[in-house]
């Protein structure tokens, strides 16, 4: 019986690693695509002749795309966004899931409910886009970060974690003089390295990737690169038919250099966010 | 003053004296409040309160707030516009078919993990799943469009195989397997997390009292794993059942890869929206959509978040 | 005369949802400003003391250094670069004329939303050009009716006047008999959209195109086209499942959704509205004198059977409409197709980029026009002899006063409408750029290219478009033929000349100026109305729908959508317009 059961949960080892190494391959695979035609000549892509291994291989698109293209201004320009934007959405995220932690704080009484709300019903894309327009913001950087500063749902998971917090540190460090705001950036921030690390990366990454405020709102010379990337990807033409269209190979060498920063950033701060997901994600 | 932080024994006294107290204790932490309210006000609140143009005309321009009443008139408009009907039943059915297959793949998924034996295959398989969440839907929709291609990949092996290429992205009966599937492969590592999470809190002790009753392996998933987290699972799938007829988080994708030759089963509320609204000038009226979108919302998930907070006495917010 | 369609993003659209509104043309009298001739006899007598030169014939120049603000579109394929203020186009016309022009730029793609969120927000520039369609400035105040004014433009009255301009301006012309945009003003419509074949293989497979394009048929078209591929398919160079054809400005992004410039073209010779000319359906009826929903009539109906042919009999490839553009110039690049669209500035691209995949010699192309319909012999070209054009802001009216706003316009006269500028921003400078050759055409200097005029140098020439701003889309459209045709090689003046010949032009339709109220209602119609019409337009001429068996549902569908509504608002509009005027 039991050597049956041993030899059955074998079977299943073996099955379950070919599964995973098909799921891996299945992820991975658009990516590879994408490599491959990023390396090959743009005269093997238009004979058809690319798909999984680069035909011609050639570094010539990617050192045009660094140092002639246009994408290396949208790079600059997400980079900005993103080091803004995070480091406020940081700052502010914080700022309210801090207090929004704190019970013993009266104002959380009418203030939860006044986040939380917020994830419920929420104004719309049309009053929204209607009010940066009116606020004056329509191509500043502003229209970009602000409509999206401050996630609810983050500011849930932050102000999880700081509960999760010890309070007598909180109150020793006030025994040793320490006033609120001390104890908040000298004790209950360096506590809280997992969910800061996991921020920074969600709230970095929503930055990064955003293409839709500037769609909205951003003239050419503010696009961040998801937006630049979206204009080739629809190809110059759709309102004036003499456009040229971008080749292939430079379409894909832009996306490959768009999504490379995150690829080399995300797996490293895999145990913070696993843990700190599963510290906020679930509120018993 | 920082004594009195630790002094919670007040002599009893005036309300206004305790409330002047409850701030000279806190002051700081309101002040860091500040920033946070005002924006919530300003970015959260204002739009909220700019809804009212579904009931009154908005002209560009114009104020936020309207300029003219226009009473339920948009309202009886877009109740008898087919197109939104039409809209609304996609969002249901886009919604409702990638929970479907999402849900239970993402589980499996996560219980095949958790059974993976080498940490270092254990952590590069996640890893790797957890790659396509990062990635900006306008690469995800770039990708699935080449992938789709009359000269992509997988229109290659159609024509050697001798078939002709198919307009994968120009015909309606293909969105939603598109959907799903492109859905799933981005977001099935990712889903996983909270799984893995609450298998992690399982007392390893449970699994050894069962070994030595002589639970085999599979029973012990179905005995001890499943039932643990089987608070994670209600809740999520409750959440998940309260979001959908919000499109929210299908915009961006659908937008990226709809066509109005597929509009007949892509076209959702908040494209129908954007295009109504923002596409062709109807502000009033594509708010008054929305709006209707956002109560329907309101309702489930208010009705969801008290299903979970009963049955499991755990809800996400 | 580029047929690019007012992009449909974003706010742009949405307040310009209709077409050129204008009274009807019973107004002519004396009451309108588009008379038959403009007088400037008042204004032309000499004043010596204005402080400036101006005059037919003469360049504009200001004796003090004078700024002027102007909103720019910023064409993202030729993007600005600072060359251009200090040494390309900018710099020159301030050295001739000594005025500065401070310019806001804006994408192209997002330039009409900018300008109209700028011009509502009070921020307008003096002068705006690159404007296709002006309705919803008209009421706000913001723009001068600029045809209280012309009278003041010199070159601008010359052309009018030579040309007979009237009949066209008319179709700007509001309801209050004024008009508020300086067009583009043609002499004649061009063609600029055609097709080019592979001719090389039609001539293999024994069809002569160049005999039959005078008065061939969409019909003759499929016939001669599946004659090649059988001939393709006997030589091996393709299967039996292979389309031969395969467009681009039709995908899901540049034929914006609707089967873009194909069936635009095709729409026009059967006399409906299609692909990028779909705006809302709604076509004038010149016999009856009022206006129907195209899309649901008989010529509408034929012209999908005709489309969904080329399709069903295996010549056009249906991923034509959801395909980028590059998916479709790659399989005409590489031989795998023998015909494609192509338009005047495309051409030279075309041979440049064949010769860089099949080899120079290897091929033969051939830019033939257009086949008419059974119904009628339409040239494609367009109707009314107008282009985008240039507004000019009530601001610079108040803060110039009336004498500076008056030289403000001889300015803005001599850039736009006098002979010696547009050269300057089509060709640059004499000498430094081009120069004449012994026949009087001019011809680029030794290592200089312009992409945009057509002109393909050698590796390693300096695009004049790219480096300085020349042969721009912001000043360089409209003028004389001999103008307009001066960049043309050889095989595009082959194409436009054939159409001139060989084609007549359609009559040109009143138009009609709706309030804002009827505005919105038909704009509410209109859009769902004018998706379902995309795609089952699409769904025909792609083969997922059958023209025959599905033809009174469709019909049917549209009557769901309310045509027969927005076709009443129409005519009711229309004819309140003609009975107050």
């Amino acid at each position: 019986m039991k050597l049956k059961e041993n030899t059955g949960y074998k079977v299943f080892l073996v099955v379950n690693t070919i599964i995973m190494i098909l799921i891996s391959v299945a992820t991975l695979f658009p990516f590879v695509y994408l490599v491959a035609q990023s390396l090959s000549s743009e005269k093997e892509i238009i004979a058809g002749n690319v798909t999984l291994i680069p035909k011609g291989i050639n570094l010539k698109t990617y050192i045009y795309v660094i140092t002639e293209g246009e994408f290396i201004k949208y790079y600059k320009n997400t980079i900005l966004y993103t080091v803004v934007g995070t480091t406020l959405s940081l700052a502010f995220s914080s700022m309210l899931a801090y207090p929004l932690s704190k019970k013993e704080l009266k104002a959380t009484k009418i203030l939860t409910p006044f986040v939380i709300f917020t994830m419920y019903f929420g104004g719309g894309m049309i009053p929204n886009y209607i009010l940066v327009v009116k606020l004056g913001l329509n191509n500043t950087m502003a229209a970009f970060i602000l409509p999206m500063m401050i996630s609810t749902y983050y500011v849930l998971l932050m102000k999880s974690f700081f509960a999760s917090t010890p309070k007598d540190l909180e109150e020793a460090g006030e025994l040793d003089g320490l006033n609120k705001f001390g104890v908040f950036m000298r004790i209950v921030l360096p506590l809280s390295k997992p969910i800061i690390a996991t921020m920074t990366l969600f709230y970095a990454v929503m930055y990064w990737n955003n293409w839709f405020q500037a769609f909205l709102y951003l003239r050419k010379d503010k696009w961040p690169v998801a937006y630049y990337l979206q204009n080739i990807i629809r190809g110059a033409g759709a309102n004036d038919a003499d456009a040229q269209q971008v080749a292939t190979n430079i379409r894909s060498c832009s996306m490959v250099l768009t999504a490379l920063p995150i690829i080399c950033v995300y797996p490293f701060i895999q145990k913070y966010y696993v843990q700190g997901m599963m510290l906020g994600g679930v509120k018993e | 003053m920082s004594t009195n932080s630790i002094n919670r024994e007040w002599v009893p006294a005036k309300k206004k004296h305790r409330f002047r107290r409850h701030i000279g204790q806190y002051w700081q932490i309101y002040l860091m409040l500040l920033v946070p309210i005002v924006y919530y006000i300003v970015f959260r609140y204002l739009p909220m309160f700019g809804n009212i143009i579904a009931f009154r005309k908005y002209k560009a321009g114009g104020s936020i707030f309207g300029s003219q009443n226009s009473g339920l008139k948009y309202f009886r408009q877009f109740i008898g516009d087919k197109s939104f009907w039409r809209a609304f039943k996609n969002t249901l059915i886009l919604n409702f078919t990638y929970l479907l297959f999402r849900f239970p793949l993402t589980l499996i998924f996560a219980l095949l993990i958790n059974e993976i034996r080498n940490l270092h295959w254990k952590k590069f398989v996640q890893t790797v799943s957890y790659l396509p969440h990062f990635i900006s839907m306008v690469i995800v929709c770039g990708v699935i469009k080449e992938l789709l291609g009359t000269t992509g990949p997988i229109n290659n092996v159609i024509v050697s195989m001798g078939g002709r290429p198919e307009q994968f992205l120009s015909i309606a009966k293909y969105f939603v397997p598109i959907f799903t599937i492109s859905g799933i492969w981005q977001s099935m590592g990712w889903g996983t997390i909270l799984y893995l999470a609450a298998m992690s809190n399982i007392n390893p002790s449970l699994y050894e009292a069962a070994a030595v009753d002589g639970a085999g392996h599979f029973q012990r998933v179905w005995h001890i794993t499943l039932p643990s987290i089987m608070p994670t699972i209600t809740t999520l799938l409750i959440l998940d059942i309260g979001g959908l007829v919000g499109s929210g988080g299908a915009f961006e994708k659908v937008f990226l890869l709809y066509n109005p030759m597929i509009y007949s089963s892509a076209d959702i509320v908040s494209t129908y929206v954007y295009r109504m609204g923002l596409g062709s000038g109807n502000y009033s009226y594509a708010t008054a959509v929305g709006l209707f979108e956002g109560l329907i919302n309101l309702i489930l998930l208010t009705t969801a978040n008290f299903l979970s907070k009963k049955l499991t006495q755990s809800s996400l917010f | 005369m580029k047929s690019k369609i007012v992009s449909l993003s974003l706010v742009a659209s949405m307040l310009l949802a209709t077409a050129g509104c204008t009274t009807k043309e019973t107004t002519v009298g004396s009451t309108t400003t588009a008379p038959d001739k403009i007088d400037t006899s008042a204004t032309e007598t000499e004043q010596p003391s204005l402080g400036y030169e101006f005059g037919l014939g003469k360049t504009f120049h200001a004796d003090q250094p004078t700024t002027y603000s102007m909103f720019f579109s910023d064409a993202n394929w030729y993007s600005m670069q600072p060359t251009w203020k200090t040494e390309g186009i900018f710099k020159k016309i301030e050295d001739i004329t000594n005025v500065h022009l401070d310019l806001i730029s804006f994408d192209s793609n997002d330039y009409m939303k900018n300008v109209t969120l700028n011009i509502s927000a009070g921020e307008s520039a003096y002068i705006i050009p690159k404007i296709y369609d002006e309705s919803a400035f008209v009421d706000g105040g913001a723009i001068v009716p600029i045809s209280d004014w012309v009278e003041y433009m010199p070159n601008y009255c010359e052309f009018y006047n030579t040309y007979d301009m009237a009949p066209d301006i008319r179709t700007i012309t509001r309801s209050n008999g004024k008009y508020y945009r300086l067009p583009g003003m043609l002499e004649q419509c061009l063609l600029n959209y055609t097709f080019v074949i592979r001719q090389d293989i039609f001539k293999a497979a024994g069809v002569d195109v160049e005999s039959m394009e005078a008065t061939w048929t969409w019909e003759d078209l499929l016939e001669a086209l599946k004659k090649v591929k059988a001939y393709m398919v006997s030589q091996g160079m393709c299967k039996e499942t292979d389309y031969i054809w395969s467009d681009l400005w039709c995908g899901s992004e540049s034929g914006q959704s609707s089967g873009g410039n194909l069936l635009k073209v095709m729409g026009i010779t059967y006399d409906v509205n299609a692909g990028w000319a779909i705006a809302d359906g709604i076509r004038y009826d010149q016999a009856k004198d009022e206006w129907y929903f195209s899309p649901t009539s008989d010529n509408y109906k034929e012209f999908l059977a005709m489309a969904a042919r080329f399709v069903n009999e295996g010549i056009l490839d249906p991923g034509t409409f959801n395909q980028d553009d590059d998916t479709a110039t790659n399989q005409f690049y590489n031989g795998k197709t023998v015909i494609m669209s192509v338009n005047q500035s495309q051409y030279a691209n075309y041979v440049k980029k064949c010769e860089e995949v099949l080899g120079a010699g290897n091929f033969e192309l051939y830019a033939t026009i257009p086949p008419r319909s059974k119904l009628y012999n339409y040239s494609t070209a367009g109707d009314v002899r107008l282009e985008n054009g240039v507004m000019i802001s009530q601001k610079a009216l108040d803060e110039l006063g009336k004498d500076g706003f008056i030289e403000m316009l001889r300015f803005v006269d001599w850039l736009f409408y006098s002979p010696e500028a547009y050269t300057l921003y089509k060709w640059g400078v004499e000498g430094e750029t081009f120069k004449y050759a012994e026949d009087g055409s001019k011809v680029l200097l030794d290592g200089y290219c312009c992409s945009g005029l057509g002109i393909n140098g050698k590796d390693g020439d300096i695009d004049i478009r790219k480096q300085w701003g020349y042969a721009g889309g912001n000043f360089w459209y409209g003028h004389t033929l001999a103008e307009m045709t001066d960049n043309y090689i050889p095989e595009v003046k082959h194409f436009v000349d054939s159409n001139f010949n060989n084609r007549e032009k359609p009559a040109i339709a009143p138009g009609i100026a709706p309030n804002d109220d009827q505005n919105e209602q038909m704009t509410l119609i209109a859009t769902p109305l004018i998706d379902e019409v995309n795609a089952w337009t699409l769904w025909f001429v792609t083969g997922q729908k059958d023209v025959e068996k599905d033809w009174d549902e469709y019909v049917k569908v549209c009557q769901e959508k309310r045509c027969q509504e927005l076709v009443d608002l129409y005519n009711s509009i229309y004819k309140g317009a003609a009975k107050s005027s």
